[in-house]
């Protein structure tokens, strides 16, 4: 293609949003010069656009698309409406990150089991038929029965989710993961169990919360405030008084974080912008970390930041991928 | 999953890319794609074979997307005519029969592609498009002249875009051969 480096500049000026109404009048008398001019500068534009990081809500689309389709159908009485039901009564809402749920795990049916995955670097949010209102947090999967209803409230958990249950005194609501069941009746709590943490917790913002732990017939019940942490190697747990704010904060899309050592960060940095952070320094582990990203932050603006306030660098490896590495902070 | 559940998941993203080409406001364009997918509920169309459907889906959402644009033009009076005339091309050539890479293409091979080229290429794509940095944002990151970044999202979308067709030319090469066999 012979193109000089000029219109090079332009066509990329323009595709990026980034050209003053002067340049758009010199770029339309460049395609106009040629019908082969137009053809390349057409096809450039198309494969950028065939790149755009759209999310895909294709689930959320197709749920909404049947429920439309159950509203009409209602007023008009057909018989096919009781097969719609099921589908209308799982409702994922809101979606709040760019990169969602793929197509093909979201919602699957293992057996008679509803499955609903977030994969690394997204958040989502689901309403069940009870009208309790799950948010799930980045690389969680939440599995109930097809028969889930407002008399059978039973979900499995892996990961980390804030629930705020529908009150039903009658009808207890469990939360199974697998370090503990939940049981409660109508509240506001946090549980996080992530297959690769060492700890599990659950922390209560609203109401009270009766806990068993899978292997002990011992009932912990948690007061509002207070936050339950199970050693997963040792098998003891502690309750201590919680931060509840940066606990949930993650729901409403806010990285904070408060005196976690560098591990922990790591991993949940992980989770979170869905990249692979590699570092083998012994020193990283001595440190702690205290931070708030309120205006998602992109990972090069919060490993910036890390490197700017703590000894740490890193360079980018792959794809997706950092190393990260120590370095004291030069003291000048 | 019923068959329109499959062909929903399937197309839904790309038509979505696709109304995007010729749809600056988000919303609207997830309306188009809901519309179209209502026809094609109504009308029946999606029981019938895929290449139909697909080229099918494809021509309702760009009738759709000019319509929309029409109305634009009418409710956006004060709107650059520039910005419009480029629109204007862009329908007008896919209008004529020529296809995009949306519809032609598996999105994930797409994908897939970018790690084929070189690094420096790999960067600017996954900074401007995965990242959603400005040019100029590169430029600051890298420490770079904005031109010289300019240049290298130029290039590497040229080189994606011969990448991308020579695939498909090998994998026509492939077929024929098998066929001798």
């Amino acid at each position: 293609m012979k193109v000089n480096e000029n219109t090079e500049q332009l066509v990329s000026r323009y595709l990026n949003g980034e050209c003053t109404t002067e340049e758009q009048k010199e770029l339309i008398a460049w395609i106009g010069k040629s019908s082969s001019n137009q053809k390349d500068f057409l096809e450039i534009k198309d494969t950028w656009d065939s790149l755009r990081n759209t999310h895909d809500g294709s689930d959320e689309q197709l749920v909404f698309f049947y429920k439309n389709r159950y509203a009409k159908a209602k007023t008009s009485k057909n018989l096919w409406i009781s097969s719609l039901t099921a589908v209308a009564a799982v409702l994922i809402i809101g979606l709040l990150v760019s990169t969602l749920i793929p197509s093909q795990s979201n919602p699957k049916q293992i057996g008679k089991m509803q499955v609903f995955s977030v994969p690394l670097g997204s958040r989502s949010k689901v309403v069940l038929a009870d009208g309790s209102i799950v948010n799930l947090n980045s690389g969680s999967e939440l599995q109930f029965s097809s028969t889930f209803s407002s008399d059978n409230r039973v979900v499995n958990l892996t990961g980390e989710a804030f629930f705020s249950v529908t009150t039903d005194k009658q009808h207890p609501f469990v939360v199974k993961t697998k370090d503990f069941d939940v049981r409660v009746t109508g509240t506001k709590f946090n549980v996080c169990s992530y297959n690769d943490n060492s700890y599990s917790t659950a922390t209560l913002a609203e109401g009270i919360i009766d806990l068993k732990m899978n292997n002990s017939l011992e009932l912990v019940k948690i007061n509002p405030g207070i936050k339950f942490q199970l050693n997963r190697k040792s098998n003891e747990h502690t309750l201590f008084e919680a931060d509840i704010e940066s606990e949930i904060a993650w729901k409403d899309d806010q990285f904070i974080f408060k005196n976690i050592p560098f591990p922990e960060l790591a991993k949940r940095l992980e989770r979170w912008y869905d990249v692979k952070l590699d570092y083998t320094d012994k020193r990283l582990q001595n440190y702690n970390f205290t931070g708030k990203f309120k205006n998602q932050e992109t990972i090069w603006q919060v490993l910036d930041a890390l490197k700017l306030t703590s000894p740490i660098d890193y360079t980018k490896k792959t794809f997706r991928g950092f190393t990260i590495t120590y370095k004291p902070l030069s003291m000048k | 999953m019923t068959e329109f559940d499959q062909l929903f998941r399937k197309y839904h993203k790309r038509l979505l890319l696709y109304t995007l080409k010729f749809v600056d406001s988000e919303s609207d364009a997830l309306d188009i794609v809901q519309n179209v997918f209502v026809a094609v509920w109504e009308n029946g169309k999606f029981k019938q074979n895929e290449d139909i459907v697909r080229a099918y889906l494809f021509n309702s959402v760009r009738n759709s997307c000019l319509n929309y644009l029409k109305h634009q033009k009418i409710v956006r009076k004060f709107e650059s005519e520039t910005s419009l005339m480029f629109k204007e091309i862009e329908t007008v050539h896919f209008q004529s029969g020529e296809k995009s890479l949306i519809e032609t293409e598996n999105l994930q091979q797409i994908n897939d592609a970018i790690n084929s080229l070189p690094d420096i290429y790999k960067e600017v794509i996954f900074l401007s498009r995965f990242e959603g940095l400005k040019n100029s944002e590169i430029a600051q990151k890298l420490h770079l002249p904005i031109r010289t970044i300019e240049t290298r999202v130029f290039r590497a979308l040229s080189s994606l875009k011969e990448k991308i067709s020579q695939k498909s030319f090998f994998i026509l090469l492939y077929m024929t051969d098998s066929n001798k066999i």
